[in-house]
């Protein structure tokens, strides 16, 4: 008997000094795994949702198609909001109760973020939210992940533009015009600060209900303000509100810049459509974080988007959506991070997102599923760098990158017409006062 | 000043797209005892409908009255499939009223994988601005309040010295007594369902023009004004809903002048709840807005 026990003692030993430099966790187990999108796909904010299921589609190829995690199959669920928080919660809570396998959550617009980001964070499930609200930039919430920048730096690159952009001399009368949501409002305030305070005058500040089916009072109001540039995002209200200006300022329409959310084949088809190509693409400026659309990640990213359109028809049109991007990196990050901890428990892989993420000292950078995976099993630490470009996690779980200055091309495509030095951005974000 | 009879002019538009879809609405009840919620639905599959007709080259005009036919025979062949077979097995009011609002979930979510979620736009030159002192319209929005005065001069027409009107008015009244008087009420439901059905069409049409721009959800949206004009007017009274379609089309717009734009929907519907408090029959209507006809 005793020897015996020496025997199993001895081998467990063995077989714990073999194990030095893999994965401890519990297993990464079986069965399907699922990515929740709870965005709106409904109501006045529906071009939201189709572009964040954009982003898990090609995500799960990009996955399944490499052994999936741990053998385990990725696949997307759709959970609707309506874009409205009272809506959002009985969806966030269905797909908690309802979803076995939930490894992540993307989507949570400023729709909804308020209200599913805590039901989110205390079912511990890793999520990657699309909301620019100030209220999450030091948030406390641990499986919060933010990829994008907060609304604010979005308000202060319009403001970037206005003044340094190509093409134009310095804008001095601004029209803000946005939804009367709190997500869209949070715009307003920085732009106002940045912009007074170098120079320029906001000749008026109209926030429109985004559900009204018109609004000439309001587009009277402005013109009587004498603007010379407006600042808007205006989802789903855009191309009316734009349309009426050209049609009440006698056909001319006025120089407009919309934040990031401009950049979207939604807004470019609704607004072309209403004020036609011709003057969209003369008075339209935009501002976008910093996408090369180009490399390894992407380009695995675009084969894997355009075979999407078996099962979503319009997932190719997603091809330059930043949001897109982000959070197809998302899912792949969390997979990866799966992978690395060897564990399907999110207490033990989420913290691991942030590791992959920012990258260590001597990590191998990596830019699809595949080559983390091979890099993971060779016990390597990673980096992962993907379709929407290198992520930098603070301690709040919020990562940014620089803005470019962009408009469209007559095809919808981004085209990059400028770029904020260092410099301007400091003195912008100095005299917006974060 | 100036501001404020812009806004006078801008009301006459949105009333007159609300007086179209109201009037439709509040006579489909008023005569069947049906609030229809997938009203609004009709009307917007009716838009899409002239949109793809536009696109391949129509004239929005001619889309309009494509939009009104559609809008007649889907509204008719809604209440003889789905409606009427549920009104025969006794079902209740709050019943139908649930029944509606499934058929509109079910039409909007069936026109997502059909039309999808990208706004459209008419191809449509709306054509200079007409001013007549501080109030500029374009022609086609001359053209909608035109076509609104008319559709609403046929409707009393047809209410007042037709003998389809006159059945109508019966039938609303007391449909038993109507049916022992001779009055085939059948028939006269069916013809209300294609009438109102056709204001609908229209009006779906004439709402996505005066928008600019529409998408499905527009649909819903458009469905609560609707409802505040009729209930403002008098449920079941189509005259009604024209004095609540102009309350509600000129407070809109003049009460985005007066204070902030963002505020026009609440204070129309503030007016609306006023208005209930102090007479719950609504302005016209001699008994509770929602007590059955007849």
């Amino acid at each position: 008997m005793p020897s015996r026990f020496v025997f199993a003692v001895g081998a467990i030993l063995t077989l714990a000094a073999c194990g030095g430099t893999t994965p401890s966790g519990n297993g990464l187990g079986t069965g399907a795994l699922t990515v929740g999108v709870i965005a709106p796909f409904t109501g006045a904010d529906a071009g939201l949702g189709p572009a964040y299921y954009a982003a898990c589609l090609p995500a799960a190829l990009s996955i399944n198609n490499n052994g999936g995690v741990g053998g385990r199959q990725v696949s997307c669920s759709k959970f609707d909001t309506r874009g409205e928080p009272a809506d959002a919660v009985p969806a966030a809570n269905q797909m908690i109760a309802s979803t076995s396998g939930l490894m992540a959550v993307v989507g949570c617009t400023s729709d909804e973020a308020s209200t599913v980001v805590p039901i989110i964070d205390r079912a511990k499930i890793p999520m990657f939210c699309m909301t620019g609200q100030s209220e999450f930039n030091k948030t406390t919430a641990k499986y919060f992940h933010r990829l994008v920048p907060a609304d604010v730096y979005d308000a202060y690159a319009m403001v970037g533009s206005a003044i340094y952009g190509p093409g134009h001399s310095p804008y001095k009368r601004a029209a803000l015009v946005f939804g009367n949501d709190i997500g869209s409002q949070a715009f307003v305030q920085p732009a106002t600060n940045a912009f007074t305070k170098l120079g320029g005058t906001i000749a008026i500040n109209l926030p429109i209900s985004l559900t009204a089916s018109s609004y000439r009072t309001e587009v009277k109001q402005m013109l009587d303000s004498h603007p010379d540039v407006i600042f808007t995002e205006a989802l789903g209200a855009a191309g009316t509100f734009l349309k009426e200006v050209k049609t009440q300022n006698g056909g001319q329409m006025i120089p407009f810049l919309g934040t990031s959310a401009t950049i979207d084949p939604v807004w470019f088809q609704q607004v072309r459509d209403a004020i036609g190509i011709s003057d969209f693409l003369k008075y339209y400026g935009g501002v976008d974080l910093g996408y090369t659309f180009s490399g390894a990640a992407y380009t695995e990213f675009l084969a894997n988007l355009n075979a999407s359109a078996s099962q979503f028809a319009d997932a190719p049109k997603y091809k330059q959506r930043g949001s897109t991007l982000h959070l197809y990196d998302g899912i792949i990050m969390t997979a990866l991070a799966m992978v690395a901890t060897n564990s399907s428990d999110p207490s033990v892989y989420n913290p691991k997102i942030i590791d992959i993420a920012n990258g260590s000292t001597g990590a191998t950078v990596v830019n699809t599923y595949k080559d983390g995976v091979a890099a993971i099993k060779a016990g390597k630490s990673i980096r992962f760098e993907g379709a929407g470009g290198q992520n930098n996690f603070n301690q709040w779980n919020n990562s940014q990158s620089g803005y470019i200055l962009v408009t469209y091309d007559k095809d919808g495509n981004e085209v990059q017409v400028g770029q904020l030095t260092p410099a301007q951005t400091a003195t912008i974000i100095a005299a917006g006062g974060s | 000043m100036d501001l404020f009879v812009a806004a006078l002019g801008f009301g006459l538009v949105s009333m007159s797209v609300i007086a179209i879809a109201a009037v439709g609405f509040t006579m489909q009840f008023g005569i069947t005892n049906m609030i229809n919620l997938a009203y609004g639905e009709v009307m917007i599959s009716s838009a899409y409908l002239a949109y793809y007709l536009n696109r391949a080259g129509i004239s929005i005009w001619v889309g309009m009255v494509a939009g009104a036919l559609f809008g007649a025979v889907f509204s008719f062949l809604l209440n003889r499939i789905v409606y009427a077979p549920f009104l025969r097995k006794g079902t209740s009011y709050l019943g139908m009223v649930i029944v509606s609002l499934a058929v509109s979930l079910m039409i909007a979510n069936l026109l997502i994988p059909i039309v999808g979620y990208y706004p459209r736009s008419y191809q449509e030159d709306p054509g200079g601005l007409i001013r007549l002192g501080g109030i500029a319209l374009t022609r086609d929005q001359v053209i909608v309040i035109g076509v609104a005065v008319v559709l609403m001069l046929a409707i009393h027409a047809l209410l007042t010295y037709t003998r389809l009107g006159k059945a109508m008015r019966a039938t609303a009244a007391n449909p038993t007594l109507a049916r022992n008087c001779g009055i085939p009420t059948q028939r006269v439901i069916d013809a209300v369902w294609l009438i109102t059905g056709a204001l609908c069409g229209l009006a779906g049409v004439v709402a996505a023009l005066n928008s600019d721009s529409f998408a499905i959800a527009n649909g819903a949206a458009f469905l609560i004004t609707i409802l505040a004009a009729a209930v403002l007017g008098g449920a079941g009274q189509p005259y009604g809903a024209m004095i609540g379609a102009v309350l509600i089309g000129l407070i809109t717009e003049l009460s985005a002048a007066a204070w902030s734009p963002q505020y026009k929907e609440v204070v129309a519907f503030g007016i609306l709840v006023l208005v209930m408090v102090l007479r719950p029959q609504g302005l016209l209507a001699k008994r509770g807005a929602l007590a059955a006809a007849g």
